[in-house]
């Protein structure tokens, strides 16, 4: 038997599903009964997307309640494949309920539970196996799954308490003691500083065991830092900190934190609302001048190698100050100068003196003038690095007044022509090395930046570009270069052009979570897909891999972490696991691909049933934003927006709210259209349903689906409001009538049941078909026993949309934004298919007849017409206006814009070159959304 | 000057400043999820005061008898952050924990041949070559320093364990061993 299910399993393992069907068929002619064989057949047919035929196969092993180990595990994989997390644990248990001896079989249903966050049972189970099996593990198991029960935001605060008392009961019940070794160590720990049993954890940490986990564990050191902090044992921490810093030469920040902490513990320890008394306040003064004394010898003593003791320098000047207690105006200033001429020719520099530089206005002068002071010198990379620092402190303390176009001007050229000059340092560098004149270019780029948005003139994003796609010849891998090179592309809507610079910088994995709005932001915008371009579509489901690859392995992670008992990293996983699960960046892809979707398939009942259950999936996550924006390196002034926020498309970043929003016009159309309504679902979805988020909302869907916060539309451009508006209307207008035409759930199951069987040859499981007679036929136009609702009129909103946008696009067309015009114009696109969206149920000509509909379908020919008509204007519109963009006239105009970059010496061919490429990308993309625009127009006329 | 952390999963989030980094490579979850799920005490971060990330190590303990030692799989620091004694400092507490707390006999690492900074660093560590391991990094393909440019050293460090230094030797550079027997 093994040597002939050997080769299915091959089959399995390479991907050849088709194969290991028929070698499952053939199998099982002789052996009809083998669950093993039923088992592998239901995971190749999984895999292969055949769910109904999988399904009852799946179903007959489930019933024969298998104990068998190879069956199990396939069992569980078919069943992963199926979203049936609940009925992996049942299978699971009802085997270990008939072997109660099979450890493995006790293991695998703790952690079936495990994988559906359901602590409450794996504590139970895990309390059973130290009972049964006698080892100390599974009582941390135990301890671990009511510490976690307790973390769920679904858990009420007093349970919370009692689950961990609980937790605590257990730990002190272990026959040996937690500090064996230091993970269990850290879960004693945790659960004596969430019950604030303090006495009992410092026993703990004060005995030579707890002392010796601690300078060997970062993280049970992390914790007991914690437990002395909330004990308010600053002075002791800070005795210890010293010790470690001065005896063991330890660097690391938190020590000299914990030195500082305990300096102005006397002062802290103030309640807030009572003055210190003055014998306070002269005690702290003594602990900073002998802290002082600390740092500055520590200073001299590490001199150029280390950065710690002067930067906690400047950080004890800064606490004096806020507290009053300071006695020497000038130090900050001279630490300021002395930090920068120690540690001014490293990098980090800037960021290091950045918390620093908000000085009074006396100070704020004798910082600039020391600035101003230093010559620039390109003699040594170390030279240069204090110029790009010199630079950066200068900038940030702009006032709004030095923002004028004139001494912006100055600069952005001063910084380009100390670039070009710092390439010289770098010329002999390998291709790989980045150049350590970069961040000239950027800090140049910056000013553009800057000047663009004072003067609203595009020609100074024009130099940008052609100044960083030059840098980026000389620093190949600069991703700083590039990643606003992508910004401003997007802004000047090139997205070929961005997605090529994306492309390059071999984003993947994790990344695609943090990093990829930078390309799919609104990407709909100038996704041609409407017109068979696939790119931007296909940029968001690769995207989207790495949400598949977490629900797949990260769960095995935290099960691996259960059985090496590395405690410490469970709830960090399943944090990042539900990070992950629930990234708001996941959704806006989603959200993003159905916008490209809807514009290049066509529109069935099929993609709207879908789409719907898909998007009722995410309505209810709780989001977290894991979108890195930091990444972006910002030179601007202080006062002025972050470079991240000018650099915005449209200038808005999409958040929850306008999420919620486009989900909620979606769900809302997509369920007038759909004839599957909660009952239906409820009976042919497959799976586990989505864990409710919070206990709050009980609204029901319909009703949640109609709010709006003034809030979430602060999100949406006004164009998308315009769009969401009129979406509304629409449903309104046209919900009445849905569910008047809408077949009752009886008759949609009866044809589901009728396709299932077709399908597979097995009646649908828990469908009752209903009797054939009466007046319920299956052709979905039931005569109705009510009077059809009346036709009212189209809402001014939706009968006045297509004009108004129209003229939306002429203003955008006249401000040559042409980001901005393709907004306009996509947005039109999207209401029209979403017009298609709510009026495709009456396409049928037996619906409107039978539901009387004839007065409301005359109405939708007017409106379609006029749609299109509009479509079709704008649509020519863009085709001609793409003839004129790739001509050599439009590259003449970009080169001659970037005047403020070629004059200092970067080469006008080169420029040439770049202004080819730009104009040409503009070119295709709107030659490709107008033409796209014409083709749904036919499509759907 | 910086913050010395253990490793976190969410750490994935916030590492982008050192993984865009063309010498740092992104490696599926599962990657870190496995050194985080087995040696969560060799794996550290350097962060700046801000939270920003500066570098991270990426270690594990492996290897039976003689042989069992720590291993430094991954060790990057961000471009704006070198020159600080950054990596230095976190290998020196991998050391550190390999010794105290896995008893091991020895560190070791691997490093491209061509990289002269990293390997005089290393030296001044106390790590010395032990093999060469023919086309190790196979991602770049051959550069304008032919095979040596694929070819990695392996590099190790006795620890306390092994107080005679059997686990280093003189020739290392000499001794060459096929990628696949590693």
């Amino acid at each position: 038997m093994e040597r002939q299910i050997r080769p299915i399993y091959e089959s399995l393992d390479t991907g050849s599903n088709k194969s290991a069907i028929v070698a499952c068929n053939k199998l099982l002619k002789k052996h009809p009964k083998n669950e093993l064989i039923k088992t592998l057949k239901a995971l190749a047919l999984v895999r292969s997307q055949k769910v109904e035929e999988s399904l009852s196969l799946c179903d007959e092993v489930l019933a024969a309640k298998p104990t068998n180990d190879a069956v199990l595990t396939a069992m569980m994989h078919v069943l992963r494949g199926l979203g049936r997390h609940k009925d992996i644990v049942t299978m699971f248990e009802e085997a270990y309920k008939q072997q109660p001896a099979n450890e493995d079989l006790a293991a695998q249903t703790f952690f079936a539970n495990v994988r559906i966050l359901n602590w409450k049972a794996a504590q139970q189970i895990a309390t059973r196996m130290h009972k049964q099996f006698q080892e100390d593990r599974y009582i941390y198991w135990s301890v671990i799954s009511a510490i976690l029960q307790a973390n769920d935001p679904m858990t009420t605060p007093s349970m919370r308490t009692l689950l961990y008392k609980l937790a605590h009961r257990l730990v002190t019940s272990s026959p040996t003691p937690s500090y064996v070794n230091a993970d269990r160590f850290h879960l004693h720990l945790s659960i004596l500083r969430e019950l604030e049993l303090f006495d009992e954890a410092r026993t703990l940490l004060e005995s030579d065991v707890g002392k010796s986990i601690c300078s060997a564990s970062l993280s049970c050191n992390e914790l007991r830092r914690d437990i002395w902090r909330l004990q308010s044992l600053l002075k002791e921490e800070g005795v210890k900190a010293q010790v470690r810093i001065t005896e063991q030469k330890d660097r690391n920040w938190l020590e000299f934190l914990s030195v500082l902490d305990a300096t102005f513990s006397s002062l802290t320890s103030i309640k807030a609302d009572e003055q210190p008394d003055d014998s306070t306040k002269t005690e702290c003064a003594s602990d900073v001048a002998k802290t002082q004394e600390l740092f500055t010898k520590l200073a001299e003593q590490d001199g150029h190698k280390d950065r710690s003791a002067l930067l906690a320098l400047l950080e004890l000047e800064k606490r004096a100050r806020f507290h009053g207690i300071s006695n020497d105006t000038n130090r900050m200033v001279d630490l300021m100068k002395r930090y920068f001429e120690e540690i001014g020719d490293k990098a980090c520099c800037f960021e290091d003196l950045k918390p620093y530089l908000t000085l009074d206005a006396d100070d704020s002068e004798k910082w600039k003038s020391f600035l101003q002071s230093l010559s620039p010198s390109f003699t040594s990379t170390d030279d240069l690095r204090r110029l790009i620092n010199s630079h950066k402190l200068l900038r940030q303390n702009l006032t709004l007044d030095d923002l004028n176009l004139s001494a912006e001007s100055d600069r952005a050229t001063l910084y380009t022509q100390q670039y070009l000059e710092g390439l010289k340092l770098g010329a002999n560098l390998p291709s790989t090395e980045l150049q350590p004149a970069d961040d000239l270019a950027i800090l140049a780029g910056n000013v553009f930046v800057s000047l663009w948005r004072i003067s609203n003139d595009q020609k100074y994003l024009y130099n940008v570009v052609g100044l960083l796609e030059f840098a980026l010849t000389k620093s190949k891998q600069s991703f700083q270069t590039r990643l606003m090179l992508i910004r401003i592309y997007r802004l000047l809507g090139a997205p070929s052009m961005a997605l090529e610079h994306y492309r390059i910088m071999q984003i993947k994995q994790v990344q695609h979570d943090t990093l990829s709005h930078f390309i799919l932001s609104r990407a709909s915008t100038f996704s041609l897909a409407s017109s068979g371009d696939l790119t931007f579509s296909t940029e968001c489901l690769e995207a989207s891999q790495i949400y598949n690859s977490n629900t797949q392995d990260t769960g095995d992670y935290i099960a691996r972490a259960f059985t090496g008992e590395k405690y410490s990293q469970i709830p960090e996983f399943i944090i990042f696991e539900d990070r992950l699960e629930n990234s708001l960046q996941r959704d806006i892809i989603k959200i993003e691909h159905l916008r490209m979707r809807l514009t290049h398939e066509a529109i069935s009942s099929d993609i709207i049933d879908m789409e719907l259950i898909e998007l009722k999936f995410i309505f209810d996550r709780l989001h977290h934003d894991n979108r890195d924006f930091e990444i972006l390196a910002d030179y601007q002034p202080r006062l002025s927006q972050k470079l991240n926020e000018q650099t915005l498309l449209f200038g808005k970043s999409e958040g929850s709210g306008w999420l919620i929003t486009f989900l909620k016009v979606y769900i809302r159309a997509f369920q007038q259209g759909s004839d599957l309504d909660d009952t239906v679902e409820e009976k042919l979805l497959i799976g586990d349903r989505p864990k409710p988020a919070s206990l709050q909302n009980k609204l029901p869907l319909k009703d949640r689906l109609r709010q709006r916060t003034e809030e979430d539309l602060a999100e949406l451009t006004p164009d998308e409001l315009a769009f969401v508006n009129y979406a509304n209307a629409l449903a309104d207008w046209l919900e009445p009538y849905h569910d008047h035409a809408r077949p009752p759930p009886a008759v949609v199951l009866a044809e589901a049941a009728k396709l299932a069987e077709l399908k597979t040859g097995h009646p649908l499981k828990g469908v009752e078909i209903p009797p054939k007679n009466g007046n319920a036929s299956t052709n979905g136009s039931a005569k109705k026993d009510e009077e059809a609702p009346p036709a009212t009129e189209a809402p001014e909103l939706v009968v006045r949309y297509f004009d108004e946008m129209k003229t939306r696009f002429e203003e955008a067309k006249r401000a040559s934004s042409q980001s901005l015009a393709l907004h306009v114009v996509t947005l039109m696109q999207e209401a029209f298919l979403l017009f298609v969206v709510e009026t495709l149920r009456f396409k049928a000509p037996s619906v409107v007849k039978v539901n009387k509909l004839g007065a409301l379908v005359q109405q939708f020919k007017l409106l379609r017409a006029n749609a299109i008509a509009v479509l079709r204007e704008v649509s020519s519109n863009l085709i001609k206006h793409s003839e004129e963009d790739g001509t050599a006239e439009q590259r003449k105009c970009f080169v001659d814009a970037c005047s403020m970059v070629t004059v200092l010496n970067i080469d006008h061919d080169f420029v040439l070159g770049v202004a080819k490429k730009f104009t040409d990308s503009r070119k295709k993309v709107v030659e490709g959304v107008g033409k796209g625009v014409g083709r749904i127009c036919t499509s759907y006329n | 000057m910086s913050v010395l952390r253990p490793f976190r999963a969410s750490d994935m989030f916030k590492f982008n400043n050192i993984n865009l980094d063309v010498w740092t490579e992104t490696y599926g979850l599962e990657f870190y999820l496995n050194y985080l799920a087995n040696w969560p005490d060799l794996c550290y971060v350097q962060a700046a005061p801000s939270g920003r990330m500066m570098g991270y190590i990426i270690g594990n303990a492996e290897g039976s008898n003689t042989e069992w030692h720590g291993h430094v799989t991954a060790l990057t620091v961000a471009p704006e952050y070198r020159r600080l004694s950054l990596a230095r400092k976190m290998t020196a507490l991998l050391e550190f924990t390999s010794d105290e707390i896995y008893r091991a006999f020895f560190v070791d690492l691997f490093v491209r041949c061509t990289n002269e900074v990293a390997i005089e660093m290393y030296e001044g560590m106390g790590y010395s070559v032990w093999r060469r391991i023919r086309e190790y990094y196979g991602s770049l393909g051959v550069g304008n320093r032919g095979r040596d440019e694929e070819d990695a050293f392996d590099m190790r460090k006795p620890l306390g364990r092994d107080p005679g230094r059997r686990s280093v030797r003189a020739n290392g550079r000499e001794m060459i061993v096929d990628q696949n027997s590693v």
